[in-house]
């Protein structure tokens, strides 16, 4: 489903990635661990075409990663980054309900029904749609974002640390229903051992910049 | 009816003794702004009586070419002003800024000279000049407030952009937010100004007809009309600029290009 070969990386001079090769098979999780600052969050960022200065290949579903496929290789993503700012959406509904409004995604649209039972499995109450999205913890951003992913429906799921906000129960309940998922690839950031435990297979990020 | 009465040199002289109050102000509290008022106020004199000065060829001439081609340098002049004041890199963003400027003045100038004065030739310099002159200069601020709120926002907001992105946005749907962001910021406070004119200040313009002998209520036309103008030529060289901006603001991966801004290496 994805493939990097020998895909090398640098920020200024300092050399982030240095011939990484791996691969990831339709619906396998992987869990990407390493120290902070080894570089996890750069390599869900290479998937989306979003530092195109690396060398070497990275291959989405059998699509090489360049500026013609860039757009049929996102359209297969969801992407869920650690969930800071988000400030630029006035209310939370806004927020939620952006990714809906593009015209990829215009049938995927959500009724009140199913928007009701995925926040409760989340734990998160559907007041929170009329919130604005500065009275809101980084937690609860955190499992709104997760929620709209999910209802993407894409084959490939892009976390980066899914459950850092989270207290452990809904760490668990999070873990359990994301790694559940027949037929979706997920690639996840995370600190988090429950989640390491579930995943497939783990792919340690070693510091190469010092 | 006959114009003001005119100041005489040395009268001029003594309005400066005005600026007395704003210096020692600001000596008083050491805030050391004081050369910098006295550089600006000598800037601001020399450059008002050059115009002065060009502008009475200028009318005696009124060549639509003359005058055509004063409209371009102050297009161009404020195109400059406004790109170094986003702190935007004046390379990239100069003819975006100078196109969506000339596009929307000579837009508006057209009808509203063209077809609200009714004018049969729109360069005729006693109109075509002050006018468009006013239309650069109160869309200067807001063209600035919009571009450095959109770039510096996308840029500040870098990890939700790509979340649109990367969630299915085509490049203008991932701007939309943005874009909202940034016309809020340039027009609320023109709207409000807009809402309160008249009520707490009488506008330059309208002022100066009126000491210039005209009837007050053509006065007041004019400044209706020229308020009318100023907000929908703003809004179109808004709108345009940051239209024309994205197509060098981004890679081919609509990526944002961190070498716009200019303090960027
Ligand atoms: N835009 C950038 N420019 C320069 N260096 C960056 C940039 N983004 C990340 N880095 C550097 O790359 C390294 C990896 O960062 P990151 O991927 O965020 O690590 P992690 O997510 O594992 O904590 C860090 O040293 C970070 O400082
Ligand atoms: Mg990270």
């Amino acid at each position: 489903m994805i493939e990097f070969e020998n895909v090398s990386l640098n920020w200024d001079d300092r050399i982030i990635f240095r011939d990484l090769s791996f691969s990831v098979k339709p619906g396998e999780k992987v869990a990407l661990v390493g120290e902070s600052g080894s570089g996890k969050s750069t390599l869900l960022n290479l998937i989306p075409g979003f530092i195109p200065h690396f060398r070497g290949k990275i291959v989405v579903d059998g699509l090489i990663l360049n500026a013609t496929n860039v757009h049929a290789i996102r359209q297969k993503l969801a992407y869920v980054p650690q969930a800071l700012q988000f400030t630029v959406f006035p209310t939370v509904k806004s927020l939620f309900f952006t990714p809906f409004s593009f015209v990829y995604n215009r049938k995927l649209k959500p009724d009140r029904k199913v928007v009701r039972m995925l926040f409760e499995r989340f734990e998160l109450s559907t007041d929170l749609l009329n919130r604005s999205v500065k009275e809101i913890s980084g937690g609860q951003k955190q499992r709104i974002l997760l929620a709209g992913a999910l209802l993407l429906k894409r084959p490939v799921l892009l976390l980066d640390e899914p459950t850092s906000a989270l207290n452990k129960e809904i760490k668990q309940a999070v873990a359990d229903y994301i790694l559940g998922l027949k037929d979706v690839t997920v690639i996840a950031a995370t600190h988090d051992e429950y989640w390491m435990k579930k995943s497939d297979k783990i792919l340690e990020i070693k510091n190469l910049h010092g | 009816m006959k114009g003001a009465v005119d100041i005489a040199w040395w009268m001029l002289a003594s309005g400066y003794l005005l600026m007395f109050i704003p210096l020692a102000i600001f000596r008083y509290y050491r805030s050391g702004l004081e050369k910098a008022t006295v550089w600006a106020v000598i800037r601001m004199t020399v450059q008002l009586l050059l115009v002065g000065l060009y502008l009475e060829y200028i009318f005696k001439w009124d060549s639509p070419l003359i005058n055509f081609t004063w409209v371009f340098v102050m297009t161009i002049v404020a195109s400059y002003t406004v790109i170094k004041r986003t702190g935007l890199r004046l390379r990239m963003f100069f003819v975006p800024v100078l196109l969506s400027t000339l596009a929307s003045i000579v837009l508006i100038d057209y009808y509203f000279l063209g077809f609200v004065i009714g004018l049969k030739n729109i360069f005729t310099a006693r109109y075509f000049i002050p006018i468009t002159g006013m239309l650069l200069g109160n869309s200067l601020k807001n063209v600035i407030i919009a571009l450095d709120s959109f770039f510096r926002r996308i840029d500040d907001e870098q990890i939700t952009y790509r979340w649109e992105l990367a969630n299915g946005a085509t490049r203008s749907e991932a701007l939309l937010p943005f874009m909202r962001f940034a016309l809020k910021k340039a027009f609320n406070p023109l709207i409000a100004t807009t809402a309160i004119m008249g009520l707490i200040s009488l506008p330059g313009m309208m002022t100066g007809q009126i000491l210039g002998g005209s009837d007050p209520m053509v006065a007041v036309k004019y400044q209706i009309m020229i308020l009318v103008v100023i907000f929908s030529s703003t809004s179109l060289n808004v709108w345009l600029t940051i239209i024309f901006s994205e197509r060098v603001a981004f890679d081919g991966f609509d990526n944002l290009r961190r070498e716009i801004f200019s303090g960027h290496r």
